[in-house]
């Protein structure tokens, strides 16, 4: 369990897309970081919930229908290990490229660009916790559902545009109609974006978008289990 | 001692019966072949053996156990090689082989895999680099890195070139030399009769023959010849003479044994002279049309 964890984790660093759900949002930060006033509350949550979207949306669903696609799930299967160990640990690994990703994204907008930081870890921990989980579920059922890799992949992609724009990462909220962000609070990531909104506005989470977050976390990986196919 | 056992196995896909009472028995130390046309229920019955399928009746035995209810330790004492299987694009092959080692209780040295199975200077490389025989070689090392007691290899040598299969050949017989039983299923006559000790036959669900290669072809034998001056009599009840046909001037005669000396001589005694003499031997090929009714492929 410990060497495949080990080679997952060195494959992991080999795929370019691993840089990429790395650099994207933090370029992103960058960019439009340049621009903002000392004690920002919009660009950070803004960049997290890129990072976390990019990572669920198109690193999990493409990585574990390649897998399946390739046989190696089932390849799996006839060894003593189960197939089950391999997943565990794909998302085991995962999660962190996403803790990573954010890290990377805090400490670089908290130092250089001056912007604020949550000042209650607990609750912002909590919708981390929720927002990633409800995400990842997305990409768990997406990976469930792919016929393979190349699909996923597709689907990934054409699944998160519209939910970022929904949650308002591409344009900022209050250029948006109110009937739009009302819908967002619906989905996971507008959720996750919009309670991170509230945390980093000093407020705490509304629990209706923690609500829906929990919702989606439990009823879309249930769903995911159901159809998930080992080969 | 037989160390895969199946007694009518049956599995069914919806209303299509893929195996409609399948039985048979590995000895130890043996090369068993599984030989069909595709779609004939082969990959299934070797799926069920394996534990990756089950079956919907019938009972099968791996080393005395349940591939199903004792799935973990009949899996740390087989070795697989499946069909189209790949592995990740980046990973080496000693990172491959060294994970799988890992999977296994009492695995074998990979280090020595690597050389017996000549990737040792490919040891670095990627996966998506390596060449089709390469990748079929890291295969088949993956299936051994365990130390089992049987190796299942499922269609080893299709995309080969001749000259990679010549070689795998040879290496699965150090295969079986190292005491470990190998189960073959392959739809390549010439790879089941070079390598294989018994083969069963499979067609439409069911074993339709099981024997050794030289059994399923039978020990018959074809001459054929051309006469050229006087009239040939008699032939058919010389020893070991089992048919006779006739046309034109063209005679075909079949036959088991030394019956083409006894023809010959025959021939030579009543002064019938022959041209284009031809002896062929009956193939696995022809058995297995005439047990089946189909020609192959």
């Amino acid at each position: 369990m410990m060497k495949l964890a080990f080679v997952e984790t060195k494959l992991l660093t080999r795929e370019p897309g691993a840089l990429f759900s790395l650099l994207i949002p933090l370029f992103i930060l960058v960019v439009f970081g340049s621009s903002i006033e000392p004690g920002d509350t919009v660009l950070l949550p803004m960049a997290l919930a890129i990072a976390v979207g990019l990572v669920a949306l198109y690193m999990l669903p493409t990585t574990l229908a390649t897998y399946r696609e390739r046989g190696i799930l089932r390849r799996l299967s006839v060894t003593p290990v189960r197939p089950g160990n391999l997943l565990a640990v794909q998302l085991l690994l995962l999660l962190v490229l996403a803790l990573a990703a954010c890290g990377l994204l805090l400490a670089v907008a908290g130092t250089v660009l001056g912007a604020r930081l949550p000042a209650g870890g607990l609750p912002a921990a909590l919708v981390f916790i929720l927002g990633t989980a409800s995400m990842f579920a997305v990409g768990l059922l997406i990976a469930a559902l792919a016929p393979n890799g190349r699909s996923a992949n597709g689907i990934g992609v054409l699944l998160y545009f519209p939910m970022a724009y929904l949650a308002g990462l591409m344009q900022p909220v209050h250029l948006m109609p109110d009937m739009l962000i009302r819908i967002g609070e619906f989905t996971p990531l507008g959720a996750f974006a919009q309670s991170m909104r509230e945390v980093w506005a000093g407020g705490a989470p509304s629990p209706l978008l923690l609500g829906v977050m929990a919702a989606y976390a439990l009823a879309v990986s249930l769903a995911a289990a159901k159809f998930f196919r080992w080969e | 001692m037989a160390v895969i056992e199946v007694t009518d196995l049956r599995k069914r896909y919806a209303d299509l019966t893929v195996l409609d009472g399948v039985s048979f028995s590995v000895e130890e130390g043996e090369i068993f072949g599984i030989l069909g046309p595709n779609g004939t229920g082969k990959t299934t019955t070797v799926e069920c053996v394996e534990g990756l399928r089950r079956p919907d009746g019938g009972s099968i035995r791996v080393l005395g156990l349940d591939p199903v209810e004792d799935a973990r330790r009949v899996r740390e004492q087989i070795g697989v090689q499946l069909q189209q299987t790949q592995l990740p694009e980046n990973i080496k092959v000693w990172e491959a082989l060294d994970l799988y080692a890992s999977f296994y209780a009492a695995p074998r040295d990979w280090r020595e895999l690597l050389e017996e199975w000549g990737l040792a200077d490919k040891r670095n490389a990627r996966f998506g680099k390596l060449s089709g025989g390469q990748k079929q070689r890291l295969f088949i090392a993956l299936a051994l890195v365990g130390n089992p007691r049987v190796a299942f290899l499922d269609e080893l040598t299709t995309g080969l070139d001749p000259q990679a299969r010549r070689a795998t050949w040879e290496l699965i017989k150090q295969v079986r030399a190292g005491g470990v039983t190998v189960v073959l299923v392959s739809h390549f006559m010439d790879e089941v009769e070079e390598l294989c000790d018994r083969v069963a036959v499979f067609n439409r669900g069911r074993v339709v023959a099981i024997d050794t290669p030289a059994g399923l072809a039978g020990g018959e034998h074809r001459m054929r010849f051309t006469v050229m001056t006087g009239e040939m009599t008699g032939v058919e009840g010389l020893p070991g003479v089992t048919g006779v046909s006739r046309e034109g001037n063209r005679m075909v005669v079949t036959g088991t044994g030394d019956f083409a000396t006894a023809v010959t001589a025959h021939l030579a005694r009543h002064q019938v002279l022959v041209s284009d003499l031809r002896i062929d031997k009956r193939t696995l090929e022809d058995a297995f049309t005439a047990l089946t009714g189909r020609s192959f492929d």
